[in-house]
């Protein structure tokens, strides 16, 4: 027991203070355990932040921003923003497939991320490569089942003023 | 080292591997064991989870029948998912989203159809395992720190397996002689409670300690974007491959039952127990099913514009090694046989759990009372070094 | 995408390739010299893709200016067209990645 050092003393001491410890972490956590479960359940809504109703040809959605803040980092596949979609419920058997991008698309071919889901809430989620500036619009491009296509344009400070902020932020020496 | 001593080192080693955290690897331990018959509890407890038949006889529905029944019942509910589980006294579950995208987990009869309830706020289930696997510590990007704290528990489980058995003299003697001394006192009792649970539960403990050990490597291989999968590119259904519609509504798809027979073809023998609806016009349908290896799904990936299959995922498809990782989980929580083996696993968890318990049991009778005496032996020398010093600067 | 990865995952014991937004597309191109350019392509969660297919389009018209697939090892080397371009990986319908002649590394 002589010739000890202060640490060795310390977890001496402590070292069954450290079950203790770690037994109240999940009774830490629980609040945000049935946060997160309403969440899961949608009955936060559409998505944390409803960006409205858009008119899309002959066709009406709601959308909204998944989650407010910063874009995720997807390491390789770059930052990605997730955006939900839901269609009216006679517009819904008419839709083949809507897509989301940031910036005109080229072509149909390559209309941006698709959205999967349910039909009562569809997730896309749109890359931000570095040509994205904070003036940019979102495009949702939505194919009919009768082959027809229809777009409509979202500003982006409109979209997810949090991305646009986060834009300014990392992107301003441009 | 003198052999005593080497004996000595492997038993300060296998106490010292579970002591100071004891309590937190014993309660590691008593969720897990709760959580292997978590859904029998549900079910015990629950009468909406149970599917009772009307009759004896009454034939199970299909699985259109099925999706029939629910859209009658509840109009707006749109089902993404559905679940027939192999224990067939359990309901199907029927994942729905709701127009004010909402969403719920409801339970189906499997005989009537009839939704009999939905998986409440509180999901008992899924609440022991989020404790017992991560600790309740939420996932934000990546695995939950919780999961690597309760994972990296399987090393010392498995090294305390190890060291435990070499501290053990011969402990195969123990399987022919049971000794379990009742009336010599705490240390005793506590001391062969401990040898002859452990040496029962040596299959076990080497079971758990090592799927343990393999959820820490899943979460960094994970973590580091490393995958071991030869599942490949996933399936999409070509834009090409899609029917073109004159009427601007969308082809027919077709239903369940015809998908699950064209799956047949494919996989003879396959039984589904697990449905992914498509989530776009792009997506297949997909149907998870076990063949004759308990412990890994096989599944198909459908068409559903002409019910061809477009994909399948079999047992030969995957690596010697994704054999191995893939039977992991299912080991470790032993819901692949059944509710018989889930009760092996839940009264060996108990074991497991008293193993951890009577540990400490053992080292408190004997080490506390051991240190207590060389504490005062140890004071008894410095009272007399403190006299001699003061003779002799008398 | 939490929410989906945690339950595909690992409430139902499958692979977390369940769902396709768990692991995300992406495509690197370098300049290997003047006229080559390299391209890999994979997905976040560390798989290949070979066989995928990788094509040149045409900026003026969009159209398929070189087509190709991946090969085994995940990558094309291809000759960088004359005109202007951009390259489009496409696993399927809004599953793309598109990388303009400024983001390939390089030149």
């Amino acid at each position: 027991m002589s010739g000890n050092s202060k640490l060795r003393r310390q977890w001496l001491r402590w070292r069954f203070h450290l079950s203790a410890l770690l037994v109240l972490i999940p009774l830490g956590f629980m609040p945000q355990y049935f946060h997160e479960a309403k969440l899961d359940r949608g009955l936060r809504g559409l998505g944390e932040r409803e960006i409205g109703n858009l008119q899309v040809g002959p066709w009406t959605a709601r959308m909204a921003e998944w989650e407010v803040g910063e874009p995720e980092d997807e390491g390789r596949a770059g930052f990605v923003k997730a955006f939900t979609l839901a269609f009216c419920d006679s517009c819904s058997p008419q839709v083949k497939a809507a897509y989301l991008r940031i910036g005109q698309p080229r072509s149909l071919r390559a209309a941006g991320g698709l959205f999967a889901g349910t039909p009562h809430q569809q997730f896309a989620e749109v890359t931000i490569p570095a040509r994205v500036t904070p003036a940019d619009q979102l495009w949702l491009t939505v194919e009919g089942w009768d082959g027809a296509v229809h777009q409509a344009q979202i500003p982006l400070d409109q979209a997810s003023p949090s991305l646009v902020a986060w834009l300014e932020k990392t992107r301003s020496n441009r | 080292m003198s052999k005593k001593s080497r004996s000595r080192l492997w038993f300060l080693v296998h106490s010292w591997l579970a002591l100071p955290i004891w309590f937190f690897v014993f309660l590691v331990c008593i969720t897990g064991t709760l959580a292997t018959v978590s859904q029998e509890i549900v079910w015990l407890f629950d009468p909406a989870v149970r599917a009772n038949a009307p009759d004896d006889d009454a034939p199970r529905l299909g699985y259109d029948q099925v999706l029939a029944a629910v859209a009658q019942q509840q109009p707006q509910a749109a089902v993404h998912m559905l679940s027939a589980p192999s224990e067939s006294h359990f309901a199907l579950l029927a994942r729905v989203t709701y127009p004010d995208s909402s969403s719920a987990a409801l339970y189906v009869n499997p005989y009537t159809g009839v939704i009999q309830g939905k998986v409440p706020l509180f999901d008992f289930r899924q609440f022991t395992r989020a404790l017992h696997g991560w600790w309740l510590v939420p996932f934000t990007h990546g695995f939950s720190w919780g999961w690597y704290l309760v994972s990296l528990l399987g090393l010392p489980m498995l090294a305390s397996l190890v060291t435990g058995l070499v501290v053990y003299k011969r402990f195969w003697r123990g399987f022919l002689k049971p000794t379990l001394r009742l009336r010599q006192g705490a240390r005793i009792f506590w001391g062969d409670a401990h040898r002859l649970m452990g040496i029962w539960s040596i299959w076990f403990i080497a079971v758990i300690a090592i799927t343990g050990t393999w959820f820490l490597i899943q979460a960094v291989l994970y973590d580091n974007a490393i995958s071991i999968s030869s599942e490949g590119v996933p399936t999409i259904i070509q834009r090409d491959s899609i029917p073109l519609s004159a009427d601007g509504k969308a082809p027919p798809r077709i239903g369940l039952d015809a998908a699950v027979l064209s799956a047949q073809q494919r996989i003879p023998g396959l039984e589904p127990t697990f449905f992914r609806l498509p989530s776009s016009a792009y997506d297949p349908l997909h149907i998870f099913g076990k063949a004759w290896y308990p412990l890994m799904f096989e599944s198909a990936q459908v068409n559903p514009y002409d019910g061809s299959v477009a994909s399948t995922r079999l047992l030969g498809d995957r690596s010697g090694l994704e054999f191995v990782t893939e039977s992991m989980r299912p080991l470790h929580t032993g819901d692949f046989g059944g509710v018989w083996v889930k009760l092996i696993w839940f009264v060996f968890g108990l074991i497991l759990s008293m193993m951890v318990l009577s540990g400490l049991m053992i080292w408190s009778k004997r080490t506390l009372i051991a240190t207590a005496k060389q504490l005062k032996q140890q004071k008894a020398r410095e009272r007399i070094n403190v006299a001699a010093t003061a003779e002799t600067s008398q | 995408m939490k929410a989906i990865l945690k339950y595909s995952a690992l409430l139902l014991g499958l692979a977390a390739s369940a769902s396709a937004l768990a692991h995300a597309p992406f495509c690197e191109c370098t300049a290997l010299d003047a006229d080559t350019i390299r391209c890999v392509g994979g997905f976040t969660d560390g798989s290949d893709a070979p066989g995928v297919t990788l094509d040149v389009m045409r900026a003026a018209d969009n159209q398929v200016l070189m087509p190709g697939k991946l090969g085994a090892d995940s990558s094309l080397t291809f000759k960088r067209p004359a005109e202007d371009f951009y390259i489009l990986f496409d696993v399927g319908p809004g599953y793309q990645v598109e990388v303009e002649p400024s983001e390939i590394k390089g030149i």
